[in-house]
């Protein structure tokens, strides 16, 4: 897909997403999701190399969704590349179902893990990115998407620690810093200070873009530096991007969408 | 008690609020015991007052004084 | 703390979360030397009216667990009497560790309240729910754990437990709508059961949301004849062995129900105990079993496991051979 392309995709898959979170009925992490649309979009349509017939293939990119709660976008960019289809789509939080508020390990649907508590993914991408590597398997990449609020966690920066020191350079982290968690304003919360000079002093190549321009994140997501250095790619985002009243109002971390809030947002989008 | 008074007196007393804040500036969140809490002591005593259980939606949606009123007409309830 | 009916209800209202934010800015008008603490979960404790209200006495640690158990021991080592939220596995197992050393091992006065435990997180999922977290507790030397049972003993838990000196773990069961089980104030001590039926055919002992669904259970067994007594033990450790005594002697089959798994928790406390005294009865551990469970709505999780009150009562009519 090309930029303009993708663009569109994006655009697309913001009213998919609130229309999945509407019909589910109950409440979903919409400001957080929201924030995500362009890296997904870009990541799915253009960047990760993956087999819809064959989910298993070994030489897939492995994507890992350590901001568990980021589902929304997630499930949309499986349906759109093919590996969930509508009716499971709309099986979302619906009882029972292998769509949760969370992800599930289930290769078949795209998805290599299970998460949910945050600060996970990083560490299980090093091991997955190891692997690769000894079993040179230089093609595959390992891409773990994380939260700024997830950064609080300091199992992340032992893996990225160790990321660094095992030379990791198929490796690639992806910071959603959109600046809020569940408390609020993230400085207020637990200021993590300056975020890509913590990564850079953690021996990880670090690329400080715009989070919802798909050129910068295609090019970020493009270039392979093979310099024995881990890639991390701090995202800058708004939460509930594209939606007025979501923007950087952190009721919607986790909210439900009444008809009215619902009508408000897709009129928005259409425009 | 007619039933403006019935809705005035809930939010006076859940909010510890005075009459003259009672208008258009009375938002969620606009005076400090209207945070989440407050709001569900505020529908609570409403639903008892008038006798009505409130839809979730509703109960969303209910993010001012005025608005309140309008959610209440679809429970049959003219304030 | 004397609580009313009418209270109860309200908080019922609220919810299990909801309360505890409740109880604990009612305890800081009382107590000085207070701290709260949480892991960028202060909204969802229903903390946002304390942090308003007593900011001093509130401190957000971030999405960090095992720091927050640290922090807390350096606060309480200092003099504060200091409560820590967060859900229960975060609690209970990301932080494990901390909460061995500085709660168990250290023997320091912080009190962590997990929120949302057993499976009301529902389509949070297992990452979220607390399935095993009273059986990690429970095998930590010094640890008091308690369940309450619906919202005004949650209140009554947060009170004794700041009188309390000692490291205990609160575990909330129950969301909003967390039915009442007391419509009238009455005696809370903890480590002290609450005998709430005195029957002669069947033993129940529950805790935390499943003794409310076990009075629903005893009503059903009741207009079939069947005479129930029903417990209330809400500290799983230490456990009210004086109270099982009575059981033990009425000889007839103990079924212990806990929103948690039947490995490990107030089953196995139960089981324990009582399989050390001569000509015991059975004990039936009635709970979530040894997997990861279903996600779905919270109350149709309960009944996938066989766990609101008119299955329990089938469960145990089976089990007693009606």
């Amino acid at each position: 897909m090309n930029n303009n392309e993708l663009t569109l995709l994006a655009k697309k898959s913001r009213v998919q997403l609130l229309e999945l979170a509407f019909k589910s009925d109950g409440p979903s992490h919409l400001g957080g999701g929201l924030s995500m649309v362009e890296i997904f979009t870009v990541l799915y349509g253009n960047i990760l190399n993956y087999d819809i017939k064959n989910p298993e293939w070994e030489k897939r990119d492995r994507f890992i969704l350590s901001k568990g709660h980021g589902v929304l976008p997630f499930f949309i960019a499986l349906h759109n590349a093919g590996f969930i289809s509508q009716e499971v789509l709309y099986t979302y939080k619906k009882n029972e179902s292998d769509l949760i508020s969370h992800p599930v390990m289930n290769l078949e649907l795209g998805m290599e893990s299970s998460n949910g508590s945050l600060g996970h993914g990083l560490s299980m991408a090093v091991g997955i990115s190891l692997a690769l590597k000894k079993r040179n398997n230089f093609e595959s990449r390992v891409f773990v998407v994380m939260g700024d609020g997830e950064c609080n966690e300091g199992s992340v920066w032992e893996a990225g620690m160790s990321a660094a020191h095992f030379k990791l350079d198929n490796l690639i982290a992806i910071v959603d810093y959109n600046k809020l968690q569940s408390d609020g304003n993230s400085e207020a919360v637990m200021d993590i200070g300056l975020l890509e000079k913590k990564w850079e002093s953690f021996g990880w190549d670090v690329i400080s873009l715009d989070g919802h321009d798909i050129v910068a994140l295609n090019d970020a997501l493009s270039h392979r530096a093979n310099n024995m250095k881990p890639k991390v790619i701090v995202a800058h985002t708004t939460k509930g991007k594209g939606v007025s009243f979501m923007e950087n109002n952190n009721t919607w971390h986790h909210n439900r969408l009444t008809q009215t809030t619902f009508d408000q947002a897709i009129a928005e989008l259409n425009l | 008690m007619t039933n403006k008074e019935k809705y005035d007196q809930v939010f006076i007393e859940s909010f510890s609020i005075t009459a003259d804040q009672l208008n258009e500036n009375l938002v969620y969140q606009s005076v400090q015991q209207w945070d989440s809490i407050g709001h569900m002591g505020m529908v609570a005593a409403l639903e008892e007052a008038f006798d009505i259980m409130m839809e979730t939606d509703d109960i969303i949606d209910f993010g001012s004084y005025n608005k309140g009123v309008e959610l209440l007409a679809k429970y049959n309830v003219v304030i | 703390m004397k609580i009313t009916g009418k209270e109860n209800k309200q908080w019922s209202r609220l919810g299990s979360r909801a309360t505890y934010g409740q109880a604990i800015l009612m305890l800081a008008e009382k107590l000085d030397n207070l701290m709260v603490l949480s892991a960028d979960l202060g909204n969802s404790s229903g903390l946002d009216r304390f942090k308003a209200t007593y900011p001093d006495k509130f401190l957000n640690i971030g999405i960090a667990e095992q720091n927050m158990i640290g922090v807390a021991a350096g606060l309480a080592k200092e003099g504060s009497v200091v409560f820590a939220s967060s859900f229960a596995p975060f609690i209970t197992m990301r932080a494990a560790e901390q909460v061995r050393m500085n709660m168990g091992y250290m023997d320091l006065n912080i009190k962590t309240v997990a929120i949302g435990s057993g499976v009301s997180m529902s389509f949070l999922g297992n990452s979220h729910f607390g399935l095993e977290d009273a059986a990690m507790m429970r095998s930590i030397p010094n640890m008091t754990v308690v369940s309450p049972a619906d919202c005004a003993e949650i209140v009554k838990t947060v009170f004794a437990a700041a009188e309390y000196p000692h490291p205990m773990y609160i575990r909330l069961t129950g969301a909003v709508g967390f039915p009442v089980v007391y419509e009238d104030d009455y005696d809370f001590q903890i480590g002290k059961a609450v005998e709430i039926k005195n029957g002669t055919d069947v033993s129940i002992v529950a805790t935390g949301s499943m003794v409310y669904e076990s009075l629903e259970a005893a009503k059903n067994l009741e207009e079939v004849g069947i005479s129930v007594s029903v417990l209330n033990m809400h500290t799983i450790k230490p456990l009210d062995t004086d109270a099982l005594d009575k059981l033990i002697k009425k000889g007839k089959t103990i079924f212990t129900i806990e929103e948690h798994s039947i490995t490990g928790g107030l089953g196995s406390a139960v089981a324990e105990y009582v399989s050390s005294i001569p000509n015991s009865p059975v004990v039936n551990r009635i709970g979530l079993p040894d997997e990861f469970v279903i996600t779905a709505e919270y109350r149709y999780i309960l009944e996938k496991y066989g766990l609101v009150g008119i299955q329990i009562a089938n469960t145990i009519k089976e089990k007693i051979k009606i």
